[in-house]
């Protein structure tokens, strides 16, 4: 059942090896808080479902995403795997995964794991690009978290088919110019390999807001290349993972960066979305007052209703102390705002992606100091003297300054991935190029599989209950259009 | 109220209040009707007149007098005049102890003459405000007999002031005016024990809370709890509901009146009326209505609105029914035991404002415990050893 594959040297990087064995202790530990990703362990261990998959996933290399791996396997998966974001690794995970749970150091025997905290933006393109070349047969399932891999596939046969790569020199972004620097390289030297490599991809399962957000844009447009599941609106994935996990990796985050007081502090929350109620919850339990800005006024309404102030942020920006963006989308605070703010104010996101922050803007202001703390924490100085902390570069500060949201709740979303991956690979079939959602039901599963832990005791409905509001006594209890 | 029924059941078995007279001045309330049958199945006589002309539930001060032949003087929505004058008769008939809220028969004993006087062996008082004010007596070398300020019992101040208070002071203006109070900018004028329990009500409500105050110790504790602290008059700009939970005198007057938004809504928590401005409300405006029962509207000049609950009064006693019973329980049981205290131990006792005896407050917190079933741990010898020591 379990394939011991015995590494090539040159088949993983990842920053030491020799961190396997603290890794291999903290995925013992994260394993008891994973209820959802080992009961699924347990049901598909004789049938085996992912057999003959090919998964290439891109999703931040933590201890929680090594349990997922580690099922993905135990359920008969290749796996290939790098991180979604060069700060996020945590490195003794990474290297438990490339060891495997029977291989050591020397003698590697996991899966091929392409991922160090503090990757440059080449060194993260690299590590995509090498978990999805394979030798041998290509990947035919892709596992993403922001979409990256997925771009790199769409756009390789895009520009493939055009027979030309965008010049980078004129990117919109140094990361973009990475991009294109890397797919005019690889049309070089091997043509037509992103077409190949697309047109073996059966699916891919996106996990987070921004990801598939990108996901309906291709399906609108008609240039999505395979079918995707969207794990991220699961319920058991946005209204937990983006909720409770950022409640809880918020301040952990911004803890280990400042360790500074937040009680008394008035913090700034860019969205009221999912990610951005837990983020205000987060600041508020700490004793913080929290201001929330937003453009969509039924969220704003719901941060009223909380108690929460909702103002503008040139409303705030000269007196708050700490400021969270949480928006998925761009340019929310500029190099000009954060000239405005206070001395020693706090600057973050925990978005997705880093351009919520005007990090470019920050670099050019004429005269600025960037002064390093330590990792991920970084004080920039104005010609006036006055200086702002940023906290890991823009990028999404509780897996850059902390270790991203706890087990017991990335078991839940990790748990609908393994249920996406599973369905989309073993009923491939059914799928068109769309983008699609988890029925119900699977929602409920996972579920379920979390309260044992918690010691609840659900209450079953009889079957007259169940005939009266229209449903079956084992679910699903919801009409697809209710929000929770 | 399991806690002040035990008190009762042991009073009834060993009569330590027989022989004495109580003259009582509290909240007439059902609570209140189950401290007064504890003390008179304790062996007393007790003589009761309502702390405030609001707050006196009428079918329970009915049924004080035909269930426990107890002397009651209260009526709801008496007179100021009637209000005044059931002190009076309270005070002439010669209490042993006095049982305050608000310190209107202890202060009346003491106008009342040297031989009402001296037949007092003590008091107790239940009120922040009452205590301040029997404070003040003694700091001008007045105070004649030993006072136990029973609202500075801690088993009962964490329960009655913050949790008692926060949830029946909104209680009240929810009653008094059905507003939704998500998303209402709610000012609390004091952060004392009052204050901060309405704050946090307010909150868990989803409001936005403001809080104001005089003491930087207690501006700095409502800042670190995440609350905006302004000035009031800053507040009065900007707030939908004020809420005075101060002792103080005047907190809302002229100047905030002359700020705030049409349709603030105004309402007092604290012991007496006098934190709400009430001549400078009635000078602001050019006219006034009742607009619903205990909501007095207040016209400004230019149209726009001032809503005053309860007269100013406190706005959880006028507006709602007071504290819930398991917060009184704690109280009255504190009450009940400071009585028999005072009659045991008067003589030895200076006259002073005294603290609650701690080994009282610590059984009527155990007491409370038993009645919620939660059970806690001991001290071994050797623990209790290891505090006392020292090498």
């Amino acid at each position: 059942m379990t394939t011991t594959t015995v590494l090539a040297p040159s088949d993983y990087k990842v920053a030491d090896l020799s961190l396997a064995a603290f890794g291999r202790k903290e995925i013992g530990l994260a394993e008891h808080e994973m209820p959802g990703l080992m009961s699924v362990r347990e049901e598909y261990a004789a049938t085996q479902p992912l057999a003959g998959a090919r998964i290439m996933g891109s999703l931040h290399m933590t201890i929680q995403t090594a349990v997922l791996i580690e099922t993905l396997v135990a359920l008969g998966a290749d796996v290939r795997w790098c991180s979604c974001n060069i700060f996020s690794t945590q490195d003794h995970a990474a290297a438990a995964v490339a060891v495997g749970p029977n291989g050591t150091p020397e003698d590697p025997q996991g899966v091929p794991v392409f991922a160090w905290k503090g990757e440059t933006l080449e060194e993260y393109w690299w590590c995509t690009e090498r978990a999805l070349v394979w030798p041998g047969e290509g990947p035919n399932m892709i596992l993403d978290d922001g979409g990256d891999a997925t771009m790199l596939v769409h756009k390789g046969s895009e520009f493939e088919s055009a027979g030309a790569v965008p010049d980078p020199a004129k990117a919109e972004s140094e990361e973009f110019k990475v991009f294109l620097g890397l797919l005019e390289r690889s049309l070089a030297e091997h043509p037509g390999r992103w077409t190949q490599i697309g047109a073996g991809i059966l699916g891919v399962t996106e996990e987070t807001t921004t990801g598939v957000h990108r996901l309906y844009e291709m399906a609108q447009a008609g240039t999505l290349l395979f079918p995707a599941i969207n794990v991220n609106d699961s319920v058991t994935k946005s209204k937990f993972d983006n909720l409770y996990g950022c409640r809880h990796s918020l301040v952990d985050g911004i803890n280990r960066a400042v360790d500074v007081m937040l009680a008394g502090k008035v913090c700034v929350v860019a969205g009221y979305g999912d990610v951005g109620k837990g983020s205000a919850a987060s600041l508020r339990a700490q004793g913080a007052r929290v201001v929330v800005t937003e453009i969509d006024p039924i969220c704003a309404l719901q941060a009223l209703m909380e108690g929460y102030d909702v103002k503008r942020l040139e409303d705030v920006v000269e007196i708050a102390d700490v400021f969270i963006t949480t928006t998925g989308n761009k340019d929310i605070i500029m190099a000009s705002d954060m000239a405005k703010m206070k001395h020693q104010a706090i600057v973050g996101n925990i978005g997705h992606f880093d351009n919520e922050l005007d990090m470019a803007g920050l670099a050019k202001v004429d005269g600025i100091q960037r002064i390093n703390i330590k990792p991920q924490v970084d004080q920039w100085v104005f010609p006036d003297g006055k200086a702002i902390i940023v906290l890991s570069e823009g990028r999404l500060l509780n897996l850059g300054n902390a270790t991203g949201h706890p087990s017991f709740v990335m078991s839940n979303s990790f748990t609908n991935q393994t249920i996406a991956q599973v369905e989309l690979f073993t009923k491939n079939n059914e799928y068109e190029k769309q983008v699609y959602v988890l029925p119900k039901h699977l929602d409920e599963k996972v579920a379920r599989l979390h309260l044992d832990a918690l010691g609840a005791k659900l209450t079953e409905l009889r079957p007259d209950q169940a005939a009266y509001i229209g449903v079956a006594v084992e679910g699903p209890y919801k009409a697809d259009q209710y929000r929770y | 109220m399991p806690v002040l029924r035990s008190v009762r059941d042991r009073f009834a078995r060993e009569q330590p209040l027989k022989g004495i007279r109580i003259g009582a001045c509290l909240h007439v309330t059902t609570e209140t009707a189950n401290l007064v049958q504890a003390l008179i199945e304790g062996g007393a006589e007790v003589v009761l007149c309502a702390a405030n002309p609001l707050s006196t539930q009428d079918g329970t001060a009915a049924a004080l007098v035909e269930r426990t032949g107890a002397t009651v003087l209260a009526a709801h929505g008496e007179s100021v005049e009637s209000y005044r004058a059931h002190i009076e008769v309270v005070s002439s008939s010669a209490p042993q102890i006095t049982m305050d809220d608000g310190a209107d028969i202890a202060a009346a004993v003491h106008l009342a003459g040297a031989e009402t006087l001296k037949r007092v062996l003590g008091g107790t008082e239940e009120t922040n405000t009452g205590a301040m004010r029997l404070r003040a007596m003694e700091s001008d070398g007045k105070l004649a007999f030993p006072v136990i300020a029973v609202n500075e019992a801690r088993a009962a101040d964490l329960f009655d002031t913050r949790y008692g208070t926060g949830q029946s002071t909104l209680d009240g203006i929810v009653r008094a005016t059905h507003i939704l109070l998500a998303g209402q900018v709610v000012v609390v004028i004091g952060f004392g024990r009052c204050g901060r329990g309405i704050a946090l009500r307010a909150r868990g409500a989803g409001a936005r809370v403001v809080v104001c105050e005089v003491d930087p110790l207690r501006g700095l504790e409502a800042a670190m709890e995440g609350y905006e602290v302004l000035p009031s008059l800053a507040a009065a700009a900007i707030g939908d509901v004020f809420i005075t939970a101060t002792g103080s005198s005047r907190v809302l007057t002229g100047h905030h009146f002359e700020v705030m938004g049409d349709g603030a809504i105004l309402a007092n928590a604290g012991h007496f009326d006098v934190e709400i401005d009430l001549d400078a409300i009635s000078s602001v405006a050019s006219s006034h209505r009742t607009v619903r029962p205990l909501v007095e509207q207040y016209l400004r000049p230019d149209g726009t609105r001032l809503n005053l609950l309860a007269e100013g009064r406190l706005v959880n006693l006028a507006a709602a029914e007071g504290h819930p019973a398991a917060v009184m329980d704690l109280f009255f049981a504190a009450q009940a035991l400071a009585t028999e205290h005072l009659v045991r131990h008067a003589s030895e006792m200076a006259p002073e404002v005294h603290g609650m005896p701690p080994e009282i407050d610590r059984h009527i917190a155990a007491l409370e415990l038993g009645a919620l079933g939660v059970e806690i741990d001991t001290l071994t010898d050797d623990q209790v050893a290891y505090r006392h020591g020292w090498e």
